[in-house]
């Protein structure tokens, strides 16, 4: 029955979602020159059509679930979604001040302990040995600036 | 004639020694990070625009459509050594592709592999240069009414007619297009649905979405599922080479597929599922060895592969000559068309010949560096594949983030990242398609644009779609294509 509760969960998150842009799209302008639509013509549309197919979903789901399922039976194990979830925080966190090559290891270290590595010393070497690659990479040859950090000393004024 | 002068035009651009290098890198890396079990052509081209943001405009598209190319034959590099199809179009390889190499056949599949998408890449693009101008003539005679009855036709085909369910299909294709209406509004300035955030002004970028529901959304998908199960790598043992008989059963395979594959390419349905399941069923039908199909049979891998390389191929004509994307992977190409601010179409024929006829020219080019590249580099390739899943990805998610990060330098780009990752984890784990996300988010806009100048040109009058015959035409079948499922179903005779 977990299944069933996902999709109804999906099916009404799909109404609220077109409600709530049916609310936005309320408070748009409606004049439009010749065409005679201004731009709220199209989000009302949109609006229109996702809770309709938010309805039909759940239509669906409580006429014996969404048709044509194909099987499902892994089984979901929280710990790795949260590693991975957690690195990509800490990357978002981190990257802005601490700098790319902090951040970058920050989320290759976590994503590979989620995906079962334990040998954490690895893990963090390869992950410096990439994140600098890739930020001397695309800082000295591509022109493209990320943020140096904390490391900003070392790197000499290459970054932000 | 005009054709072939713009394509030897072309030539001269795409042989310069800079953009021959490109052409090069694109092929490598687009090999290098297609092999990578489970990235996608899609995502292989999200994740390497980023590297193009300093380039010219041609440098940069010619290096893309090595990356395509790549993308594709890493994809069945994959698909026949490790069974584990990174895209629906690489399902029909593996039928056949994954025995061969259980079988020790590897190296043959390989070789039909490379050999065919060569030969399906090359015929299909002579098509194309045959074909695009002509399309670019027609194109020419459409108004914005034509051009959004074509966009809605697009948009049904892929989202409601493929796949396993159409209420599925369109809430992603409705989703795509809720987000592409994200930013100012192109025509009067009107801010939507950006609640006063900078980087949402500018829109939703496709590298974001495409990244976050391929990457991230794989990523939280795997690490959930499936971090436990390991995949075999069969080992690459024996002779690369075709014998004699490989041949002779090969080409025939290459040739019919490509007549499937490169047709079902240019009308928008989905890109290359469809044409690679219909090659492969041809072969198993003409086959004089049928006993051998799901043993390994070779046609089993050069029909499907070829196909595969002709659809890819002929997505590039509705792109190139209408503007219209039919594939996720197209519509990340019309993406990094707009970074330029170039819009494919009939017009770009006559305002960028060069950049035109000299990307045409370098898919020439594209595919002989493929052929010559990627038989000789194999064991290299074999080297990617045994990368342990912790490791890969891990340097996955590093490089997608980099590309989000990259676009306004702001962490909110990754929140928006991580939000479209739970969404494609959701999206993987109840069958709901991605595809139709990101072509809607690329065409929607297009399409709200020509919808809103048919009626300025019409004064309003919203009977300009029906009255003009070719719009008309395309809005009756897309109607037929959305009720003629529902009637079957309904109607069928009871066989019971």
């Amino acid at each position: 029955m977990a299944r069933s509760h996902a999709e109804v969960a999906l099916s009404l998150g799909v109404i609220a979602l077109g409600i709530g842009m049916a609310g936005v799209t309320a408070t748009l302008p409606s004049e439009g020159g010749y065409a005679g639509i201004g731009p709220n013509f199209i989000p009302a549309v949109v609006a229109g059509g996702i809770i309709l197919l938010g309805i039909w979903l759940s239509i669906e789901v409580f006429a014996g679930g969404w048709r044509d399922m194909p099987e499902h039976t892994d089984k979901f194990e929280p710990m790795p979604f949260v590693w991975v979830s957690a690195g990509l925080f800490a990357h978002m966190a981190l990257i802005g001040w601490a700098g790319f090559i902090i951040a970058g290891t920050a989320l290759f270290a976590c994503v590979a302990r989620g995906f079962g590595s334990r040998r954490i010393a690895r893990d963090f070497a390869i992950a410096l040995i990439m994140s600098v690659a890739i930020y001397l990479f695309f800082v000295k040859l591509l022109n493209v600036n990320l943020p140096a950090g904390w490391l900003a000393p070392v790197l000499g004024g290459a970054g932000i | 004639m005009e054709a072939l002068n713009a394509l030897l035009h072309g030539f001269g651009i795409a042989l310069q020694p800079m953009n021959l290098l490109w052409g090069f890198i694109g092929v490598t890396l687009g090999t290098f990070v297609g092999v990578l079990p489970g990235v996608g052509p899609a995502l292989t081209v999200a994740m390497l625009l980023p590297l193009t943001v300093k380039l010219d405009p041609t440098g940069a598209l010619i290096m893309f459509a090595g990356i395509y190319y790549g993308a594709m034959f890493g994809g069945s590099t994959t698909t026949i050594l490790l069974n584990t199809p990174g895209e629906s179009a690489s399902i029909a390889t593996a039928l056949e592709g994954n025995k061969m190499a259980k079988a020790g056949r590897a190296g043959p599949a390989l070789a039909t592999s490379a050999i065919g998408s060569f030969v399906a890449g090359t015929i299909a693009t002579v098509l194309l240069t045959l074909v695009a101008p002509i399309v670019v003539d027609l194109a020419l005679k459409f108004g914005p009414a034509e051009y959004f009855a074509l966009m809605v036709f697009a948009f049904i085909t892929v989202a409601a007619v493929l796949g396993s369910s159409m209420v599925r299909g369109l809430t992603s294709l409705f989703l795509g297009l809720f987000l592409g209406l994200v930013g100012i509004d192109s025509q009067t300035g009107q801010q939507r649905f950006a609640f006063g955030v900078p980087e949402l002004l500018d829109g939703v970028d496709v590298v974001v979405l495409a990244v976050g529901l391929f990457a991230v959304g794989e990523a939280l998908y795997v690490a959930a599922y499936q971090s436990r199960i390991t995949e075999t790598l069969e080992k690459l043992r024996g002779s690369l080479m075709m014998s004699a008989e490989d041949w002779k059963r090969s080409w025939p395979a290459w040739l019919r597929a490509t007549a499937i594959g490169f047709p079902f390419g240019t009308i928008p349905a989905g890109g290359a599922e469809i044409p690679t399941f219909l090659s492969y069923a041809t072969e198993k039908k003409l086959s004089k060895h049928p006993e051998e199909f799901g043993k390994g049979a070779i046609e089993g891998v050069a029909g499907p592969e070829a196909a595969n390389n002709a659809a890819a191929t002929g997505v590039l004509v509705p792109l190139l000559t209408l503007g219209i994307p039919t594939s996720a992977t197209a519509a990340i190409l019309l993406g990094a068309f707009q970074n330029y601010g170039l819009q494919p179409g009939p017009l770009l024929f006559e305002a960028q010949k060069d950049l035109v006829w000299g990307l045409i020219a370098s898919l020439y080019v594209g595919n002989i560096i493929l052929l010559i590249l990627n038989l000789p580099l194999i064991g290299m390739w074999v080297k990617v594949l045994q990368i342990p899943k912790d490791l890969l990805y891990a340097g996955i998610l590093v490089f997608a983030t980099l590309g989000a990060y990259s676009l306004h330098q702001s962490w909110i780009d990754l929140l928006t990242l991580y939000v479209f990752g739970l969404l494609g984890f959701a999206m993987r784990r109840w069958d709901i398609p991605v595809g139709p996300a990101v072509i809607g988010l690329i065409l929607g806009p297009l399409a709200e644009t020509q919808f809103r100048r048919a009626l300025s040109i019409s004064q309003g009058d919203a009977t300009v779609f029906i009255s003009h015959p070719i719009s008309a035409t395309l809005l009756a079948i897309t109607a037929l294509l959305i009720i003629a499922p529902w009637l079957y179903r309904r109607f069928r005779p009871t066989s019971s």
